[in-house]
C-alpha cells in the first residue's frame, strides 16, 4: 500500500485510500450529474419473475404481467453478471513519460483504471488486471470482491513502465486467452505501428468481446509546445532527433491529429470505443464525458 | 566609391568568427524526451532542409552583419562627380578671386568683389584647421599660403579692386605652381570670377588647360559671381588725336561709349579743369548707339592758355559699373620747339627752315620757330658768353671744321639738355673731326665719303625719333630720293645707336646721348642744292619730287631732339609715367597730387633730370607741381583703365567646361553649390547613413531569427 501512496499523493488521488473515495466521487459526481442509473449497458439483465414481497422495490414491479395475472410480480435480475472487466495497462516506457504533467500517462492510466474497477465492483462486476509489454506479462484473474480494487492497485503501484512493447502481438495473446465475452479496456499510449494494433483491436472485437479503448498521451504529445532547438529522444528506441521545434509544431499537431483520427475512424467502424486522452484532462470530466457517451450510444 | 577611413574594412576580416562560432562552437540543442518521436520522424526530413536553411541564413546575417559594420565604419563614399583626390589627406588651397575693376558691378545691392570677397571669407573659414590656404588676386603681388585660415580669410577680406590687372589666367597658373609645390596636399583651386570672355578668352582657358594637364593634382572649382544680364554704359575711350598743342590750337577730343544691355541715348559731359582748380564743364553732347551698341562724340575746346590742362569726359547717368563712365585726359599747350639751324651761310639752313616752320605759314603758329645762323655767328656769340640753351635744339648743317670753343659749347649745351643735330656733307673732314673736342658729339671718327649710290631704307620706325612715321612706313617712297654720297664711320662709339640706314647697310641716322640732351649725326647733308656748283649733289632728299619724306623725318628728328613729345601723358594704371624738367632747373623738391588723396610732398636727389612717378594705379588726373608760385613745373598726366575692362559679355558655359579638362573642373553658380561640389569633391558623397541603416537592418533580421531560433535556449 506505501508504494501505492507513495505515487497516488497528495490530496484528491494520492493515497491509496483517497484512490478509493477519488474513484468513488468520480462515480457519485457521475451518478449526482445522471439521475436515471446509467448501468443499464453493463451486467444489469433479466432474469425470471418472482412474487412481489413486502419490500421489494415497487419499481421492480412488472406491470404487463400484473394486467394479465392481476398479481404483483416483480422481476427478477441475474444476481451474477456475466460482464467480466479487463483492465490492459501498457507497461511501454513511453507510459512513463510526463512533460511538465503532474502524472504520467501510467499514472494517469492507473487512476483510470482505478475508477473503473472500483466502478465495476461496485456493481458485482468481476474486474482482472492485464499488463503487457513485448507481450502479456501480468494477469490478474477477475473478480468481484471489494478486496480486487487493494489488489490491482497494488500491482499497479509496483510496476514501472519502462518495457518494450509490442501491442498487436499482446493484444493477440489476451484474444487466445479470453474465454467468454469480456470487457476489455485498454490503457495505452498506442506509440506503434497503428495497422498492426487496430488488426488486433479488430480480432478481439470479433472475439466477441466489448473494447474501450483508453488512448492515453501526454499533453505534451499533444501540443507539442517546445520551441527553439531541441534534441528530442524516444526513450523507448533510444533514438534521437534535432529539431527545430516551432518549424516542426504544425507538422507534428497534423500528424498526431491523423494518428487520432486514424484510430477514431477505425474504432467506429468495429465498434470499438475510443476515448482520447492527455493527462492534463480532469480524470472525472474525461470520465463523465466518456460514459455520458457511451450512454447515449447505448 | 571611396572610403574615408579605408583601413577599418580590415575589420571585415571578423567575417571569421560568426563562421567559425558556426562549424565549431555551435550551440548545443535541449535534450528532451520524447516518446512520440515517431511522428517528428515522419516530417523530418523536410523540416531538415529548412532548419539548414535557417541555420546558413543566420549565418549569413551575421557574417553580413559584421562586414556591413566594417563598410560603414570605413565611411564609404560615392564619388559623384567623378573628382579623384588623396582622401584623408591635409588640404592645400588656392582662391583665386578676380579682383580686377569689371568685378565692381553691382548686382544685388553687392559689388561683384565684395560678392566673391563673402564667399571666399565664408569658404575659408569653413576649412579644416590646418589646411593651407593661399589667396591670389589680379595684383601681380607674389603670393604665398598664409601662416593660418584666419590670415588667409583676412587678405580675402581686404582685397581690392585692381585698376591694372594681370590676366587672369596668370593668376589661375600661379595657384596652379603654388599648389604643385605641395604634392603631400589635396590641391584644389578655387576661382572666384565673373566668367567674362575678356578675362577668360580662348587664350587663357588654353593656357589653364595646360597648366592643369601638366599638374594632374590639381582640381579646379570655379564659382560664378558674375551677372548673366548686365547692364552698363561705358566711355571705353578718350582720345586726343594732339597732346600738345600750339597755343591757340582748338584741344578735339574723341570719347567712345559702348552701351551693353542699354538702349538708351546718355549725355556725354566734357569738363576742363580751370586754373582754380575746378572742373568746369566745357562742353555736352548726346550718345546715340549704333547697332552695335557703340558711339563716337567729339567735343572741341579753343583758347586754352599755355600750361599743362587736365580734364574728363564723363557719363551723366549712371550705372552698375562705376569706374567707366569718366576717363581722364591730359594735353599740353606749349610754345614753339626753337631751334637752331647753324650754316656755313643761312642758304644752308633754307631747306630745313622750310621744312620745320615754312614760310608761307605765320611763324609764331608754328610747333617749331627756327633761327638760322651762321657758324661764324655763333663762334662771336659764344666769345660773347652767350648761351645755347634758350634753344631747345641745335642743327649743324653740313659743318666744316669748327673752333674747339664752338664744339665746347655745343658740349656744354648738351650736357644740360640741348639737342644737336649734325647733318655731316662735303665740308666736313676726317682729320679735323677726329679731335677729341669734336669726338665728343660725333659717334665715331669719319673713314670715307661713300660714293655708292643709294637710299634711305629703315628697317624698322620704332625708334622714337622716327616711330611718327611708322603709321605710313609703306607708303614712304625712299628710292625716289637717292643719297648719292655719304659719310663712313671708321668705327662707332660704343654707346652710338644707329637708327636708320641706308639700302647699302650702311649707318644713315645714328644716336648718341650726351649728358642729358640728344645727339643725331646723319651721314648725309639736308642743305644741298638741286646743282651745287663745282659738284654733285650729295642726295635729292630736300630737292626730289614732293619731298614730304624729308619734311616729315626733319620734323621727327627735331622734335626728338627738342625732347618733345616724350612723355606720355596718358597712362593705363601701374605704368610709370616720367616728366622730364626743364634744363637747368634745380629743384629739390615737388608736390606730388594724386586723384584720390591729398597732395603729397617728395624730395628730388640732386642732379635728377626727370621726375617718375611708378604709383599709378589708381584712375584719373595727377598733377605734379613745383617751383612755388614761379610756377616753375606744373605738369600732370592722366590715368585710364583698358578698354576691355569694360566689357562684360560673359563666356558661354560650354564653351569654359569644353575648353577644360571636364573631369577636375566643375563650374558652380552659388556658394552652396560650391559647397557641395567641395564635399562631394573631397570626400564624395557619404554613404555612412545608408550603411549604418542597412547594418541596423540586418542587425534585426539576425536578432529576430536567432531569437526565434534558439528561444527558451539554456
Amino acid at each position: 500500500m506505501a508504494t501505492v501512496e507513495k505515487y497516488l499523493k497528495p490530496e484528491v488521488i494520492r493515497q491509496i485510500s483517497r484512490l478509493d473515495l477519488r474513484a468513488q466521487f468520480i462515480v457519485k459526481g457521475f451518478l449526482q450529474g445522471l439521475h436515471a442509473s446509467p448501468f443499464h449497458g453493463f451486467s444489469v439483465e433479466f432474469s425470471e419473475h418472482r412474487k412481489y414481497s413486502t419490500g421489494d422495490d415497487p419499481k421492480d414491479i412488472d406491470w404487463l404481467v400484473y394486467a394479465k395475472t392481476d398479481k404483483y410480480y416483480v422481476k427478477k435480475f441475474e444476481a451474477e453478471t456475466n460482464i467480466t472487466g479487463y483492465l490492459v495497462m501498457d507497461l511501454s516506457g513511453s507510459m512513463g513519460y510526463s512533460h511538465e504533467q503532474e502524472l504520467t500517462k501510467f499514472e494517469y492510466s492507473i487512476c483510470l483504471a482505478a475508477a473503473l474497477c472500483y466502478l465495476m465492483i461496485h456493481q458485482n462486476d468481476p474486474v482482472g488486471l492485464v499488463t503487457f509489454g513485448e507481450k502479456i506479462l501480468d494477469v490478474l484473474p477477475p473478480k468481484s470482491k471489494r478486496q480486487q480494487i487493494g489488489n490491482i492497485l497494488s500491482i499497479l503501484a509496483n510496476l514501472r513502465p519502462n518495457k518494450q512493447t509490442d501491442i498487436a502481438h499482446s493484444l493477440d495473446q489476451l484474444a487466445a486467452m479470453l474465454r467468454h465475452s469480456s470487457l476489455v479496456m485498454v490503457f495505452s499510449d498506442l506509440l506503434a505501428e497503428p495497422d498492426e494494433v487496430i488488426a488486433a483491436l479488430r480480432r478481439l472485437r470479433h472475439g466477441g468481446h466489448d473494447v474501450i479503448l483508453f488512448h492515453v498521451l501526454d499533453h505534451a504529445e499533444v501540443e507539442f509546445p517546445f520551441d527553439g532547438l531541441v534534441e528530442l529522444r524516444d526513450p523507448e528506441s533510444d533514438q534521437s532527433l534535432e529539431v527545430d521545434a516551432d518549424g516542426y509544431r504544425t507538422d507534428y499537431l497534423e500528424a498526431i491529429a491523423d494518428f487520432r483520427r486514424t484510430y477514431e475512424k477505425e474504432c467506429r467502424q468495429s465498434r470499438i470505443d475510443y476515448v482520447p486522452l492527455d493527462t492534463s484532462m480532469q480524470f472525472d470530466r474525461a470520465l463523465t464525458e466518456y460514459l455520458a457517451n457511451r450512454h447515449n450510444w447505448g | 566609391m571611396g572610403f574615408l577611413t579605408p583601413v577599418l574594412l580590415g575589420g571585415a576580416a571578423l567575417i571569421a568568427v560568426p563562421i567559425l562560432l558556426h562549424l565549431v562552437m555551435r550551440r548545443q540543442p535541449r535534450r528532451l524526451d520524447f516518446p512520440a518521436l515517431r511522428f517528428v520522424q515522419q516530417r523530418r526530413r523536410s523540416n531538415q532542409r529548412r532548419m539548414q536553411l535557417r541555420h546558413w541564413l543566420l549565418l549569413a546575417l551575421r557574417c553580413a552583419l559584421i562586414a556591413g559594420l566594417a563598410f560603414a565604419l570605413a565611411r564609404p563614399t560615392l564619388k559623384g562627380t567623378g573628382l579623384r583626390g588623396k582622401e584623408g589627406a591635409p588640404l592645400a588651397v588656392a582662391v583665386v578671386v578676380d579682383n580686377s575693376l569689371r568685378m565692381q558691378l553691382v548686382s544685388g545691392n553687392q559689388t561683384r568683389l565684395e560678392q566673391a570677397r563673402e564667399a571666399a571669407g565664408r569658404f575659408i573659414s569653413q576649412l579644416p584647421e590646418g589646411s593651407k590656404v593661399a589667396v591670389v588676386d589680379r595684383s601681380g603681388a607674389s603670393s604665398g599660403f598664409a601662416v593660418d585660415t584666419a590670415t588667409a580669410r583676412s587678405r580675402a577680406d581686404n582685397l581690392l579692386l585692381e585698376s591694372a590687372p594681370r590676366p587672369l589666367d596668370e593668376a589661375v597658373i600661379e595657384a596652379i605652381d603654388l599648389l604643385a609645390q605641395q604634392p603631400d596636399h589635396r590641391q584644389e583651386l578655387f576661382l572666384f570670377s565673373d566668367l567674362t570672355t575678356a578675362s577668360l578668352g580662348p587664350d587663357a582657358l588654353t593656357a589653364i588647360a595646360e597648366s592643369l594637364e601638366s599638374h594632374k593634382e590639381v582640381r579646379l572649382y570655379i564659382a560664378d559671381v558674375g551677372v548673366d544680364q548686365p547692364i552698363n554704359a561705358a566711355i571705353t575711350r578718350v582720345e586726343v588725336p594732339k597732346k600738345r598743342l600750339r597755343q591757340g590750337e582748338p584741344l578735339r577730343v574723341e570719347a567712345s561709349v559702348e552701351l551693353t544691355g542699354l538702349a538708351e541715348t546718355q549725355v556725354v559731359e566734357l569738363f576742363v579743369r580751370s586754373e582754380a582748380g575746378d572742373e568746369v564743364k566745357r562742353g555736352q553732347r548726346f550718345a546715340e548707339a549704333a547697332a552695335d551698341g557703340t558711339a563716337l562724340v567729339k567735343f572741341e575746346v579753343a583758347d586754352l592758355p599755355l600750361g599743362t590742362h587736365q580734364g574728363h569726359v564723363a557719363l551723366s547717368s549712371s550705372d552698375p559699373l562705376a569706374f567707366d563712365n569718366r576717363r581722364s585726359f591730359t594735353v599740353e599747350v606749349t610754345p614753339p620747339t626753337r631751334v637752331l639751324l647753324l650754316g656755313q651761310s643761312t642758304d644752308d639752313t633754307l631747306f630745313l627752315s622750310e621744312a620745320l616752320s615754312p614760310s608761307f605759314l605765320n611763324n609764331e603758329a608754328g610747333a617749331f620757330r627756327c633761327t638760322s645762323k651762321t657758324f661764324a655767328q655763333l663762334t662771336d656769340e659764344a666769345l660773347q658768353g652767350q648761351p645755347l640753351t634758350e634753344f631747345d635744339a641745335v642743327c649743324l648743317l653740313d659743318p666744316p671744321p669748327l673752333e674747339d670753343r664752338l664744339w665746347q659749347a655745343l658740349v656744354d649745351a648738351a650736357d644740360e639738355g640741348l639737342g644737336v643735330g649734325i647733318f655731316l656733307g662735303h665740308r666736313a673732314r676726317p682729320s679735323a673731326f677726329a679731335e677729341s673736342l669734336p669726338q665728343q658729339l660725333l659717334p665715331g671718327p669719319l673713314a670715307r665719303r661713300s660714293r655708292d649710290s643709294t637710299h634711305l631704307r629703315p628697317r624698322n620706325l620704332d625708334h622714337p625719333a622716327t616711330v611718327g612715321l611708322k603709321n605710313y612706313a609703306e607708303d614712304i617712297p625712299w628710292q625716289v630720293y637717292p643719297v648719292l654720297t655719304h659719310w663712313q664711320f671708321e668705327e662707332l662709339a660704343g654707346d652710338a645707336f644707329v637708327v636708320a640706314r641706308y639700302a647699302n647697310r650702311s649707318p644713315a641716322i645714328v644716336e648718341r646721348p650726351v649728358g642729358r640732351g640728344r645727339l643725331i649725326t646723319i651721314t648725309t647733308p639736308v642743305s644741298d642744292p638741286l646743282e651745287p656748283e663745282g659738284r654733285e649733289p650729295w642726295n635729292l632728299l630736300p630737292t626730289g619730287p614732293e619731298p614730304w619724306p624729308f619734311v616729315a623725318l626733319s620734323r621727327q628728328l627735331v622734335g626728338y631732339l627738342a625732347q618733345r613729345g616724350e612723355e606720355q601723358l596718358n597712362l593705363r594704371p601701374g605704368e610709370t609715367a616720367t616728366i622730364r624738367l626743364p634744363g637747368g632747373s634745380e629743384l629739390s623738391s615737388f608736390v606730388f597730387q594724386p586723384p584720390d588723396g591729398l597732395p603729397l610732398r617728395r624730395t628730388l636727389p640732386p642732379g635728377a633730370d626727370s621726375i617718375q612717378v611708378g604709383s599709378t594705379r589708381a584712375l584719373g588726373n595727377y598733377r605734379v607741381v613745383a617751383g612755388g608760385r614761379s610756377g616753375e613745373l606744373d605738369r600732370g598726366f592722366s590715368v585710364n583703365a583698358a578698354p576691355e575692362l569694360s566689357r562684360l559679355e560673359r563666356i558661354d558655359g560650354k564653351t569654359l567646361t569644353a575648353a577644360l579638362p571636364a573631369d577636375r573642373v566643375r563650374v558652380a553658380r552659388e556658394f552652396n553649390d560650391v559647397q557641395k561640389y567641395v564635399d562631394v569633391g573631397r570626400t564624395g558623397r557619404e554613404l555612412f547613413p545608408w550603411a549604418i541603416s542597412l547594418v541596423a537592418m540586418v542587425w534585426c533580421a539576425e536578432g529576430l531569427l536567432s531569437n526565434r531560433f534558439y528561444r527558451g535556449g539554456e
